[in-house]
C-alpha cells in the first residue's frame, strides 16, 4: 500500500471541491439560522417592552404620573390608579424575602456544613423539586389548607396577643379572613425559599476548601467559619440569589391570586385583603370592558416589567461577578 | 541571536528529496503578542520531523498553523507563507476543510468522537467520499490495521470509541486520520498522556507510517524525538533556533542553546 | 486561663445554637414540602377515577372529568415545545459555537437570563397584544406561542451550558478531519451534549405544563371539547384556577385532582431530567 495508490486522484479531487462548496453553503445557512435564533431572544424581550408600552399608552397618556400615586381603582367611573397593587406587590415580596432569606441561608449552611453526606444529595434534590412545583399548586394549597388554618388558629391568637399595643395592634388588626397580605407573603416565602437555598448552596460550594480549612485550622467553630469566611466570601452571590428570589416574588401570579383577596385598597393591617399587580391582571384582564380599563391593566404589567427587569438585571450582574471570580 | 538558517534549509536539499511543506518568514500572533518569530524551514516528503523545545516555545503553535486549526479561535493570526507542494495554504482563498483533508492531525489527549469505533472512522471518510457498505467496511478495516488496532477491536466495532483504553483511543484517532487519506499527519504530543507501553506502540506506528506520509511530531520528550524523527527542529521563545538531521542535533548541535536544552540544562 | 476557657465555652455554645437553627431551617423547608405534597395527595386522590380521564369538564354542580383540559394542556405544551425547542437549541448553539467569543453572545446571555425569570404573566400580556388583539379572539395557538416563549430561555440556557462543557479538543479533532463547522456541531458537539440538552427540554416541559398565568388571556378556557387551534382551548392549570375559586364542591374536587396530576407530571419530568444528567456526571 504505497502513497501513490492512496493519493487522491484528480477526478476525486474535483468531487471533493464540489463537496467543499456544498459544505460552505450549508455552514453559512446553519450559522445564519443560529445567529437569527440568538437575535430572536433579544427581539422577544424588545417585543415585550414595545407591546407593553403600546398597550399602556392610552391609560398613561390620560392619567400621567398620577397613575402611580392614585389608590382609586374604579371600573365604573373609569378612574384607575396603580398605588394599591404596587403597595401590595412590594409589601408581600418584602415580607416574603425577610422570611425566606434567613431560612434559605440556614438550609444552605445545613446542606454544606452539617448534613450527613448520604443525605446531602437527596435533600438538595428535594429542595430543588420544591422549586419546580407549579405556582398554582401553592395557590390551591394556600386557599384550601393554609388560609383556613391561619384564620382559625394563628390569626385570632396574634390579634389577641397584640390587642391594645399601639402600632402592632393596627398592623395585625382583625377580623381574621385567612386570606390577605400576610398569607400571600407566607406563600411567597415558601415559593422563593428553594431558589434562595439552591443559589446560596451553589455559591457556598465556590468557596475554596483551603480557605475554610485554614480557618478551621486556627480553631474556628463551624459557625465562625461560616460567618467570617464563607458568607463574606460569597456575599455578592448570596445577594444575587436574594435578588433573583425577589424577582420571582414580585412577578408571582397564581399563588398570590388565590390568597390575596383582590381588594384595591391599602390597609394598615397585614391581615386585610389587598392585591398585587399580577393578581389584579390575572383576575380582571379577561373581564375588563373598555379600552381604558384594559390599557390600565397593561400599564400595571409595564410597571411590573420595569421593576422585575431592574431587579433581575441587578441579580444577574451580581451572579456574573461571582462567576467570573471563580472562573479566574 | 539570529540563528543561521542557511544550513538549516539545506537539510532537505542535501538528501535530494521533494520538499512537502515549506515555511517562509512565518510570524504568528495571539492578539498583540508574537508567538512565532520569522520561522523558515522545509520539511521533506515522507519522513518524520520533530519539533522540540521547552513549553511555550511555539512548537505546538507552529504545528497548529500547518492545518490552520488556530482559526477556530479569534485574535489569532499568521503572516508569511506556508507552502504545501508549493501552494500557500495561508492564502485567503484556501478552503480550510479541503486543507484539513490533506493535512490530518492527532492531539495530545485522545479525542474519540462520541460514537462507535466503526463510526469514528467512517465519519471522516463519509464527508468527502460516497462509498458502498462493502467499500466502507474495507476502508475501516484498512485504517484500523494501519493503526495496529484491528486485532484488538475487530469483534467490537459497534462498541463506543470511549470504551477503549487511552492507548487504544489514541490509535483509533490515528486510524481515523489515516482513513481520510491525508498527505501530511501532524502529531501534537501524541503520547504524552499515555503509559510507556502504549507510547512504544505509537512510536512504532509512526515509524511505519512515514513510508507513506509526511509526519510532523511535536514532543517534549527528547528521547522520543531522537527515536522517531529523521530531522529535528529546536525552538525557543518563538524562534527556530536550529533545524537539522536528528542525529546531528542530538550529537553535535551548532547552537549553544540547543546543546543546553538537550543536555537538560534548562527547559 | 479560666477566661480563655469560658470564652471557648461561649463560642461553642453560640456555634451549637446557630447550627441548631440551621437544622431547624432545613426541617422547616422539608416539612413544607411534605405538608404540600401530603395535602395534595390526600385531597387529590379522593377524586381520582376513570371518569376524570374520560369525561369533559362539567357544568356547575355536576359530576364530570378533565378530559378536554388534559387534552388542551398536552396539545398546547407539545406545540410550545416543538416551536420553542429548535429556536432555543439554535440560539444556544450560536452562543456556545459560532458566536462563543462575540459581543452579541454576552448580550443575549444577559437578556436570556432575565427572560428566564421574568414574570410569566408579562409573557401572557405580550402574546395578547401580539396575537389575540390583532386576531380578535382568544385561541389555542396564542396559548401555545406564549408557552413557547417560556420554553426558549430554558432551552437556550441549558444548550449553551452543555455545549460549553464539550471539550474544545473534540471540536478541534472534528475540524482537523476536514469536517465543516456545522457537521462538527451536529455529529460531535450535539452528541456529546445530548443528555444535557434533553434534560433542558424536559425541564422546560415541566415548567410550562404547570403554567397558568400566560394562558389566562391567550388560550382562555373552554368548557367543551375543542381541537380547533384557532379557538379558545381548555387547559389543566386554567381549569384548576377557575374550579378552585368556584363555590361548587364538584369543581373544587376536580381542581385538587387536576393539581395532583400536574404535580406528579412535573415531579416525574424533573426526576427523569435529573437522572439523565446524573448519569452523565457519573461517567
Amino acid at each position: 500500500m504505497s502513497a501513490v495508490s492512496e493519493a487522491v486522484t484528480s477526478s476525486a479531487m474535483r468531487t471533493r471541491e464540489a463537496t467543499v462548496r456544498r459544505f460552505a453553503l450549508t455552514d453559512t445557512i446553519f450559522r445564519a439560522a443560529t445567529r437569527a435564533s440568538a437575535i430572536l431572544v433579544l427581539v422577544i424581550l424588545g417585543g415585550v417592552a414595545i407591546s407593553l408600552i403600546a398597550g399602556s399608552w392610552e391609560a398613561l397618556s390620560k392619567f400621567g404620573l398620577s397613575f402611580l400615586t392614585t389608590e382609586a381603582w374604579n371600573p365604573v367611573t373609569e378612574n384607575f390608579g396603580a398605588l394599591a397593587p404596587i403597595y401590595g406587590t412590594v409589601v408581600t415580596s418584602a415580607i416574603a424575602i425577610i422570611i425566606a432569606v434567613p431560612i434559605g441561608i440556614g438550609i444552605a449552611i445545613f446542606l454544606t456544613e452539617l448534613c450527613p453526606r448520604p443525605l446531602r444529595r437527596p435533600i438538595g434534590i428535594a429542595v430543588e423539586l420544591l422549586a419546580g412545583i407549579p405556582s398554582i399548586i401553592y395557590g390551591i394549597w394556600g386557599l384550601f389548607v393554609f388560609a383556613p388554618f391561619l384564620q382559625t388558629t394563628v390569626q385570632p391568637f396574634i390579634i389577641n396577643l397584640f390587642h391594645g399595643i399601639p402600632g402592632l395592634s393596627s398592623l395585625f388588626a382583625g377580623p381574621p379572613y385567612g386570606i390577605g397580605l400576610l398569607t400571600s407573603s407566607l406563600i411567597l416565602a415558601i415559593m422563593v425559599l428553594p431558589f434562595i437555598t439552591s443559589i446560596t448552596k451553589d455559591v457556598f460550594d465556590t468557596v475554596p476548601a483551603v480557605l475554610k480549612e485554614s480557618a478551621y485550622g486556627i480553631g474556628c467553630t463551624t459557625w465562625e467559619v461560616t460567618r467570617r469566611v464563607t458568607i463574606p466570601y460569597t456575599r455578592i452571590g448570596i445577594m444575587g440569589g436574594v435578588m433573583l428570589g425577589l424577582g420571582r416574588a414580585l412577578g408571582e401570579t397564581m399563588a398570590v391570586t388565590f390568597v390575596i383577596g383582590n381588594a384595591h385598597r391599602i390597609s394598615a393591617s397585614l391581615f386585610a385583603p389587598g392585591t398585587t399587580i399580577s393578581a389584579t391582571i390575572a383576575n380582571e384582564f379577561t373581564e375588563a370592558d373598555g379600552d381604558l380599563y384594559t390599557s390600565s391593566l397593561v400599564s400595571l404589567g409595564l410597571i411590573l416589567f420595569i421593576i422585575t427587569f431592574l431587579i433581575l438585571a441587578i441579580a444577574r450582574y451580581m451572579l456574573m461577578r461571582i462567576d467570573s471570580r471563580t472562573g479566574a | 541571536m539570529k540563528p543561521m538558517l542557511s544550513t538549516d534549509l539545506n537539510v532537505a536539499a542535501t538528501t535530494v528529496e521533494k520538499v512537502k511543506i515549506e515555511v517562509k518568514n512565518l510570524n504568528f500572533y495571539y492578539g498583540q503578542s508574537k508567538a512565532l518569530k520569522d520561522i523558515n524551514l522545509s520539511l521533506p516528503e515522507r519522513s518524520v520531523t520533530a519539533f522540540i523545545g521547552p513549553s511555550g516555545c511555539g512548537k505546538s503553535t507552529l504545528l497548529r498553523v500547518m492545518n490552520r486549526i488556530y482559526e477556530l479561535y479569534p485574535k489569532q493570526s499568521a503572516e508569511g507563507q506556508v507552502l504545501l507542494d508549493g501552494k500557500n495554504i495561508l492564502d485567503r482563498s484556501q478552503d480550510l476543510n479541503l486543507l484539513r483533508t490533506k493535512i490530518g492531525m492527532v492531539f495530545q489527549k485522545p479525542t474519540p468522537f462520541p460514537m462507535s469505533i466503526y463510526e469514528n472512522i467512517a465519519f471522516g471518510v463519509r464527508l468527502y467520499e460516497k462509498l458502498s457498505k462493502a467499500e466502507m467496511d474495507s476502508r475501516v478495516e484498512q485504517a484500523l490495521k494501519r493503526a495496529a488496532l484491528w486485532n484488538e477491536v475487530k469483534d467490537k466495532l459497534n462498541a463506543s470509541g470511549l470504551s477503549l483504553s487511552g492507548g487504544q483511543q489514541q490509535r483509533l484517532c490515528i486510524a481515523r486520520t489515516v482513513a481520510v487519506k491525508p498527505e501530511v499527519i501532524l502529531l501534537d504530543e501524541p503520547a504524552s498522556a499515555l503509559d510507556p507501553l502504549s507510547t512504544a506502540k505509537i512510536e512504532e506506528l509512526i515509524d511505519e507510517l512515514q513510508a507513506d506520509y509526511t509526519i510532523v511530531i511535536v514532543t517534549h520528550n527528547m528521547q522520543q524525538a531522537a527515536r522517531v524523527s529523521r530531522q529535528t527542529a529546536f525552538m525557543y521563545l518563538g524562534e527556530l533556533v536550529e533545524f537539522d538531521r536528528t542525529e546531528k542535533i542530538f550529537t553535535s548541535p551548532r547552537e549553544k542553546r540547543t546543546q543546553d536544552y538537550i543536555t537538560g540544562r534548562f527547559g | 486561663m479560666s477566661t480563655a476557657a469560658s470564652l471557648h465555652q461561649s463560642r461553642k455554645r453560640k456555634n451549637a445554637v446557630m447550627m441548631a437553627l440551621c437544622v431547624i431551617a432545613a426541617g422547616i423547608g422539608l416539612a413544607w414540602l411534605a405538608l404540600i405534597l401530603g395535602a395534595l395527595l390526600y385531597k387529590g386522590l379522593t377524586g381520582v377515577s376513570l371518569s376524570v380521564f374520560t369525561e369533559m369538564t362539567p357544568p356547575p354542580g355536576d359530576a364530570g372529568g378533565l378530559l378536554n383540559a388534559i387534552y388542551g394542556s398536552i396539545v398546547m405544551t407539545i406545540i410550545g415545545v416543538v416551536v420553542g425547542t429548535p429556536i432555543g437549541v439554535l440560539a444556544g448553539t450560536y452562543m456556545a459555537e459560532y458566536g462563543r467569543f462575540s459581543r452579541l453572545t454576552t448580550v443575549v446571555r444577559f437578556i436570556n437570563d432575565i427572560l428566564l425569570s421574568a414574570p410569566s404573566i408579562i409573557v401572557g400580556l405580550f402574546v395578547y397584544e401580539l396575537m389575540v388583539r390583532p386576531m380578535g379572539h382568544f385561541s389555542a395557538i396564542a396559548g401555545a406561542v406564549s408557552l413557547s416563549i417560556l420554553v426558549i430561555p430554558v432551552v437556550v440556557r441549558t444548550t449553551e451550558d452543555m455545549l460549553n462543557l464539550v471539550p474544545n479538543a473534540l471540536r478541534e479533532a472534528g475540524t482537523a478531519i476536514g469536517a465543516p463547522r456545522w457537521v462538527v456541531i451536529r455529529s460531535v458537539a450535539y452528541r456529546a451534549a445530548l443528555s444535557g440538552i434533553v434534560t433542558g427540554i424536559l425541564l422546560a416541559i415541566a415548567r410550562i405544563s404547570g403554567e397558568t398565568a400566560p394562558l389566562l388571556f391567550t388560550a382562555l378556557n373552554n368548557q367543551f371539547w375543542s381541537s380547533n387551534l384557532n379557538a379558545p382551548m381548555a387547559s389543566l392549570p386554567v381549569t384548576i384556577f377557575q374550579f378552585a375559586l368556584s363555590p361548587y364542591e364538584e369543581w373544587q374536587q376536580l381542581a385538587w385532582t387536576g393539581a395532583l396530576i400536574i404535580t406528579l407530571t412535573v415531579l416525574g419530568l424533573s426526576i427523569i431530567a435529573r437522572s439523565l444528567t446524573g448519569r452523565r456526571e457519573d461517567r
